[in-house]
């Protein structure tokens, strides 16, 4: 029977909806495991989901009897909600009565020879640089590689010569698929797809948007996936449509179950109590904003994180505080100085419109030199120790001659990580680091040095900077008002040793450090053409503000400046004001961060927690150098008056928005069409690893190992794992740190806006809709109420708020 | 600007041919251009950031934050052959996901830019 190739490749698309994309550990994103669910209700998404993939969809009864027994669910809002569906029951016995109800849920059938076989070869062929000897073939393509070597695997005793295999990726449709009609392909498709989503999200990311050099040096689609698994399955006597494969996804039902109901209940008491809390800030006080003029302005990520070090720096002295997203609008690819690495430093949802490079400075080459030649010496000393290592005659030898050094070193790193610390920082004064010598490309390069090998210019032209820098203080609704100094704050992770590294840095930057974005937002608000336009469109910047990039060491607390010390943009006194108050901020929120991890550290000793953090920083056995975004749990977009002052002990993405500049609601539809988007995704994340970590999570860091350099897998082989290790959620193997709630976002602007803008975007509307993302509006244009979202774009006004004020807001 | 060897072609005489139009959510781009690359036709243009409503609701295009979820518009001309290839493709695609596609018959005057030598 003929097969189309047209006609397969839809049949293939429309299965591989339901797994979603896994991008590679170095740049590992953020991203709703059931984002292909989405379209779907929450409720019956999880159940489909369940079905497929075998993990379950909302918190174990453990844990929901945790949050009850620490107050986090009002009984009142819970009895309401049980009540709404009849169940009149006291609390404690519906948490038994869950227990119960918790059977062992039979597991999707595995079919385990099959993923063995496959395991082996995908992890072969797509190993990027790890395995000391590559799979041969591989330009061809993953069906011809595997097809050249699969007479030489033990498994397939029947097969003896390629020959003995179809020809081509049709042909081994042709001879799998001639039994079954097209209507049925799609189900069988999406049983062998789910059955190892780790690989296949991987192979599904890598041959859509990725265009990494290893795609097109070794080509491998989800129909060679496919074509090599059914061929398998058809050699090994594997059944190529197994029962479940009859109607893939299964439809769920609508239920009111126990555990919706109490995780509504968990959510809606989180959402009263922080809107009870929002509720006793000053907006409801005047409009008119502080006379006094403040001394820095800092920006700083939307991310959890920020908020603890915003607060801390906010009560240090006269600094003001806002929040973007931490590419700062920029949508670059970014090439580190020194590096043919390009790596994307925009959202996962933003394509890259400008590559950014890093060069010296006019004055800086001397520095540069001296850089180059030390990191060439490193680079040629990585290489040998590579090569003696790997080449068998070499490798005894060198470990006998070597042994006492790596020894010592070992023991080092274990023993004494906060001295390696010490002496890292150290050796950055001593060798140049590239930041304290380069300049980022925010200029479009002269005609002959414009080559654009994959269609991204180099640099930026004027119309775009203006745009870049006008779109970052309109979504900011931050139009007057400027310091002396305003401080661009990217943040990134500092963790040895750690495969998860860039899910602990920006995700707004696709799990990079985002200094180099503030560095370009910088330099073009620091333009004097820049400014006259903007100043134009009504943003008037004062000709002594000087915008500075920096970035927040995540895991320290420490906030860095690039600022050129040889050539001081700003006086030294007041740079130095502004270190030294960075600094106290730093103390205070490494203190609270240390709080929540379980260290053994006597926090009033004198810089206790921050040679902690430094430790955890350095640590190479450290399995938890910070919480990440665990505990995310809102999204508020609003003046930063609305939660000045609050403690929201890390758990908010924090976007600053003015109603009063926004009048069509354009800046209001970029911040929730873009960034409220990635924080659902980061949401999504941080709950499904958490209620499942087996399915959707990545399991113990302990038994954790890297393969082909790509991603994780439990012990020595399997799936690739898709989501979050079990220590950047857990506070141990019974407690959760994170708090499985989806997100709530709270808008500060009138509600009949927000209307509009869910009505031009139905994508978004869809999230609310199916109760992936959470809503309330404060509406400033009605008396400060607050409306909830309900499904259908309606609105329901606040009914639960506290009788008295609770003390908090202090 | 034309090319010389077919500027004997001084008649202006239209052949007629077959063209598609697609409207697809931004996350199918990569899935239509793969489509489209291996199907017959010579070459195909794109249009980002399409605006409109469609049976989910409304899209807007002009997101600055945000390329997925906007709406991608291609149109392509060749021969029947061709364009029936990629409508075969595209019709099981949108059995699951939203889109839109158009078939008319149009006509060109320099034939050999739209048939692709195999």
């Amino acid at each position: 029977m003929p097969i189309e190739r047209s006609v397969l490749r839809a049949r293939i698309e429309n299965a591989a909806q339901y797994i979603g994309p896994l991008w590679p550990l170095r740049t590992f994103n953020a991203a709703n495991p059931l984002v292909g669910f989405e379209d779907q209700p929450f409720d019956r998404a999880v159940q489909q989901a369940g079905e497929l993939f075998g993990g379950r969809g909302y918190p174990t009864p453990a844990v929901f009897r945790q949050a009850w027994e620490r107050g986090e669910i009002d009984p009142d809002l819970l009895t309401r909600r049980l009540a709404e569906h009849g169940i009149t029951r006291r609390p404690d016995e519906l948490l038994d009565q869950m227990n119960t109800d918790e059977q062992e849920r039979p597991a999707p059938p595995a079919d385990a020879p099959l993923d063995r076989v496959l395991v082996k070869w995908l992890s072969a062929f797509l190993d990027q640089g790890q395995a000391a000897w590559p799979m041969p073939n591989r330009s061809e393509g993953f069906f011809a590689a595997w097809r050249a070597v699969a007479p030489y695997d033990d498994a397939l005793p029947t097969v003896d010569r390629a020959a003995n295999l179809p020809d081509t990726l049709l042909d081994a449709f042709e001879a799998v698929l001639s039994g079954y009609p097209e209507t049925q392909w799609e189900s069988i498709f999406v049983h062998h797809l789910a059955a190892l989503p780790g690989w296949t999200g991987f192979i599904k990311w890598r041959a859509r948007r990725a265009n990494t050099a290893w795609q097109d040096a070794y080509p491998i689609s989800l129909a060679d996936y496919l074509a090599v698994r059914l061929t398998l399955a058809d050699r090994m006597d594997q059944a190529i449509a197994p029962d479940r494969a009859q109607d893939l996804p299964a439809n769920g039902v609508d239920r009111p179950s126990l555990p919706r109901i109490w995780l509504e209940a968990w959510e809606a008491s989180y959402r009263s109590r922080l809107l009870d809390d929002l509720q006793q800030s000053p907006p409801a006080a005047p409009d008119s904003p502080p006379d006094e003029r403040p001394d820095a302005q800092l920006v700083f990520c939307i991310d959890v994180r920020s908020e603890v070090i915003r607060r801390h720096i906010e009560a240090q002295g006269p600094y003001e505080t806002h929040g973007y997203a931490g590419f700062f609008g920029v949508p670059m690819q970014h090439q580190p100085y020194g590096t043919d690495t390009r790596v994307k430093a925009c959202p996962p949802i933003v394509d890259p419109k400008h590559r950014i490079l890093e060069r010296p400075a006019p004055d800086r080459q001397a520095q540069a030199d001296a850089h180059d030649w030390w990191s060439a010496l490193e680079t040629a000393r990585r290489a040998l120790v590579k090569t003696l290592k790997s080449n068998v005659a070499a490798a005894f030898g060198f470990v006998e001659g070597s042994g006492g050094f790596f020894g010592g070193a070992m023991a080092a790193r274990t023993l004494v990580p906060s001295l390696l610390f010490r002496l890292g920082e150290a050796i950055t004064e001593w060798v140049p680091a590239p930041d304290s010598f380069t300049e980022p490309t925010v200029d479009r390069p002269a005609p002959a040095d414009s080559a654009e090998d994959d269609g991204l210019p180099v640099g930026l032209s004027f119309k775009a900077k203006v745009l870049y820098a006008e779109a970052a203080f309109r979504l900011m609704g931050w139009t007057d008002r400027f310091a002396p100094i305003v401080v661009f704050t990217g943040h990134g992770s500092q963790t040895p040793n750690n495969p998860y590294k860039s899910s602990l840095d920006c995700g707004a930057c696709s799990g990079n450090p985002g200094g180099p974005n503030a560095r370009v937002l910088a330099a073009l608000c620091n333009e004097d053409a820049v400014r006259e336009a903007l100043r134009e469109r009504g943003i008037d910047i004062p000709d002594d503000t000087v915008f500075l990039a920096g970035q927040h060491n995540t895991t320290t607390d420490e906030i860095s400046l690039f600022v050129d010390e040889a050539d001081l943009p700003v006086p030294r006194t007041a740079l130095e004001r502004l270190r030294q108050d960075l600094a106290s901020a730093r103390a205070d929120a490494a203190a609270e961060r240390v709080g929540t991890m379980n260290a053994r550290v006597d926090t009033g000793r004198d810089g206790a927690a921050r040679r902690e953090t430094e430790r955890r920083a350095a640590d190479w056995a450290e399995t938890r150098p910070e919480w990440g975004l665990a505990g995310n749990a809102s999204f508020i977009v609003g003046r930063r008056r609305l939660t000045e002052g609050l403690d929201l002990e890390g758990r908010a993405f924090l976007h600053s928005y003015d109603w009063r500049t926004d009048e069509d609601g354009t800046a209001l539809e970029n911040i929730m069409t873009g960034p409220l988007v990635v924080g659902e995704w980061i949401n999504t994340q941080y709950y499904f690893s958490t209620v499942d970590n087996a399915a959707y999570g990545s399991g113990s860091k302990v038994t954790q190992n890297v393969v082909g350099k790509i991603g994780i897998v439990q012990g020595n082989g399997g799936d690739l794992m898709t989501g979050l290790p079990l220590q950047s959620l857990q506070i141990d193997d019974e407690h959760p740190y994170h708090r499985p709630l989806r997100l709530l976002s709270v808008i500060e602007a009138p509600t009949d806006r927000v209307d509009q803008i869910l009505e031009r975007h139905a994508a978004l509307a869809q999230l609310l809709d199916n109760e992936w993302i959470r809503l309330t509006v404060l509406d400033p244009t009605e008396e400060h109420t607050f409306f909830h979202y309900r499904p259908g774009l309606s609105w329901e006004a606040r009914t639960d708020a506290a009788a008295a004020p609770a003390g908090a807001g202090s | 600007m034309s090319d010389p060897s077919t500027n004997a072609d001084t008649d202006h005489t239209l052949h007629p041919l077959k063209k598609i139009e697609i409207i697809v959510r931004g996350e199918k781009e990569p899935f239509v251009k793969d489509l489209l690359d291996e199907s017959k036709i010579s070459g195909y243009t794109i249009h980002h950031n399409v605006t409109g409503r469609g049976e989910h609701g409304f899209h807007e295009g002009r997101l600055l934050f945000n390329d997925r979820d906007g709406l991608v518009m291609f149109f392509a001309v060749g021969g029947e052959e061709s364009i029936q290839t990629i409508v075969n493709g595209l019709t099981p695609l949108f059995e699951e996901s939203s889109g839109v596609m158009f078939v008319s018959e149009t006509q060109v005057v320099r034939l050999d830019k739209f048939l692709k030598e195999e």
